[in-house]
């Protein structure tokens, strides 16, 4: 009991410290280590507000013209064919990028774990993480050549294999060519996903429930489904987050493999933002536009950053 | 669970199956990339992709380096410094962030989490403008800090994240002696720090060496990066995919060194960037 009371005095005391210790920053010290991310932070959402008043305003041509139009260019968006077209493209790149990625992923990072062969590991994560540090760019110009419907490598692939029924048009099918497009996608965070999975997989706390587990004989599927997947929903929840973003935002992929086309089929709102400021001129309405992306964006990002915060603060 | 390989030969089979798509998925691009690369156009036009060409054509490189020689330099300038820049800044802010619970470090943290997957659309138009309101759009420095103002919140949580872990112990002991805290800062959290500075340094460079829209909007024919010229090359140069396969090599070559080099800072990176925390 003695000890045990000397022990919290302690305990508290150390405690009692480092909070002292983490508040303390000097009126010098908040200059040096506050404002270098604060002036970066401030002149983002300063742009950010500034975005959003050239969508409310009559912004079209090539100087700037900041009269309040009201929502003129919002309705104008609505009108367009092509931004349904976008909206809809979009939600496919949501759910097919980031879904399969996900059960791909915990597939192999789950296939990993239980490796009856022992160098695999560091072979399959250098392997599929290499295009991680890939530009989309340069995936999309490999992926275009591999694509390439009359000379390209998959048909050529195909056909000298006798398989001509299966030479496709790829991205040159405007039914089918976002779906391609995805795969570009899944094959480029494939990667990232493993190894965030494979993190959350090694908690103590996980690693001691799927010993007990094994030792009460359930099968590894069981093992995954029923222990691992409802342990790792935070990894989960980050991870999702993370692709989503990433699979809105998406933008080099389409840019440089079909440049929207053909027609505007493969077209995504980042891509018609860029061409109705840049190309067409029509600024209000490519601000409107990054609004959009923006406010889909921001319902992702929220119950990540909360999460996050209870983390950090914890 | 790595105790618990029990020898299953249909667990086996499983594995070397995926193991195989896998390699055959990942390899093969890469593949017919430096096959086609090397290869004359007659040669592609025979469509035999998979099998080398007879002689190695290594003009096609010679030629996709003259034309993206100047770029390649554009891009190791902006690149390297906005990354010096970044992780210095960074490593301030991810200091205060990891070290203060105040309000303001709270609201800060919410806002920069934010900031840091802000799609860049977002701020696109306001960027161009004063980019041609200041003629900084010009010079290497209209590039260099708008990627400085997008890529410092990210090096502060990721270097907050590194900092959190690190005891506190260390610090107190110096405050005892009397330090302030930007001795303490420069004296013993950065020394002991290096590996994060590292991993960190790792993430930016690769982001902004990879970075296409705002390059491609910002840029001028002065100031164009790698990642503007491989579109370019692409777009102009329709049929000549082995010259297209050498310019994105080129264009691939410097963050695939580093990420072979340095896997394990960069992947340490990849994790602190997703957990923050």
């Amino acid at each position: 009991m003695h000890v045990l009371s000397r022990f919290t005095q302690a305990a508290k005391l150390v405690w009692k410290r480092k909070r002292r210790f983490r508040g303390k920053f000097g009126s010098i010290d908040f200059l040096v280590f506050l404002l270098p991310l604060l002036i970066p932070t401030i002149l983002l959402y300063g742009m950010l507000l500034w975005t959003f008043y050239v969508s409310f305003s009559d912004w079209s041509g090539v100087a700037p013209n900041y009269t309040f139009a009201g929502l003129k260019w919002y309705r104008m968006m609505a009108s367009l064919d092509r931004f349904w077209v976008d909206v809809r493209n979009n939600l496919k790149w949501l759910a097919l990028g980031v879904m399969p990625t996900i059960v791909v992923a915990l597939f192999i990072a789950y296939l990993l774990e239980i490796r009856p062969v022992r160098w695999l590991e560091s072979y399959v994560r250098t392997l599929i993480l290499y295009p991680t540090a890939m530009s989309f760019l340069v995936s999309g110009t490999i992926w275009s050549w591999m694509y390439e419907p009359t000379k390209g490598v998959f048909n050529t692939i195909l056909r000298s294999l006798g398989l001509e029924a299966l030479t496709g048009r790829f991205v040159t099918d405007p039914s089918t060519a976002t779906y391609w497009l995805i795969v570009i996608f899944i094959w480029q965070y494939l990667g990232f996903a493993v190894i965030i999975l494979q993190s959350s997989f090694r908690t103590t706390e996980l690693q001691e429930m799927v010993e007990a587990a094994i030792v009460d004989g359930a099968s590894r599927l069981r093992i995954l489904i029923q222990i691992i997947i409802p342990n790792i929903r935070g990894g989960i929840l980050i991870l999702v987050s993370l692709l989503l973003i990433s699979a809105l935002k998406v933008f080099d992929i389409v840019y440089i493999v079909t440049f929207g086309g053909p027609g505007y089929s493969t077209d995504v709102l980042s891509l018609h933002m860029f061409i109705a400021t840049f190309q067409q001129h029509l600024v209000a309405l490519g601000a409107g536009l990054g609004v959009i992306i923006f406010a889909m964006a921001f319902i992702i990002i929220v119950p990540y950053t909360i999460y996050a915060f209870r983390r950090w603060f914890d | 669970m790595k105790r618990f390989k029990i020898k299953n030969p249909t667990l086996t089979i499983l594995v070397l199956l995926t193991v195989a798509f896998l390699t055959v998925a990942y390899l093969l691009p890469i593949y017919v990339v430096l096959v086609t690369s090397l290869k004359s156009l007659p040669e592609i036009a025979q469509r035999r992709y998979l099998l080398p060409g007879g002689s190695l054509h290594f003009e096609n490189y010679v030629k996709a380096f003259r034309l993206s020689i100047s770029s390649l330099k554009n891009s190791f300038i902006i690149s390297f410094t906005v990354t010096a820049a970044a992780v210095f800044i960074g490593g301030l802010g991810g200091y205060y962030l990891s070290r203060t619970r105040s309000l303001l470090a709270k609201v800060l943290f919410i806002l920069v989490g934010i900031a840091l997957y802000l799609p860049y659309q977002v701020i696109l138009i306001p960027l161009v403008q004063i980019m041609a309101k200041t003629k900084l759009a010009l010079t290497y420095f209209g590039l260099i800090a708008s990627y400085l103002v997008l890529n410092v919140p990210l090096a502060s949580v990721l270097m907050g994240t590194f900092f959190t872990a690190i005891p506190r112990e260390l610090e107190e002991a110096a405050e005892v002696d009397g330090a302030s805290r930007i001795q303490i800062f420069f004296r013993i959290i950065s020394p002991v720090a290096l590996p994060a500075y590292a991993s960190t340094a790792i993430i930016v460079f690769t982001q902004v060496w990879n970075e296409f829209l705002l390059a491609l909007t910002l840029s001028t024919p002065y100031t164009m990066t790698i990642q503007v010229k491989l579109a370019e090359i692409k777009g102009s140069f329709l049929a000549l995919y082995n010259l297209q396969m050498a310019a994105a090599l080129i264009a691939l070559l410097v963050p695939l060194v580093f990420f072979l080099a340095l896997g394990q800072y960069f992947i340490r990176g990849v994790l602190a960037g997703a957990l923050k925390g």
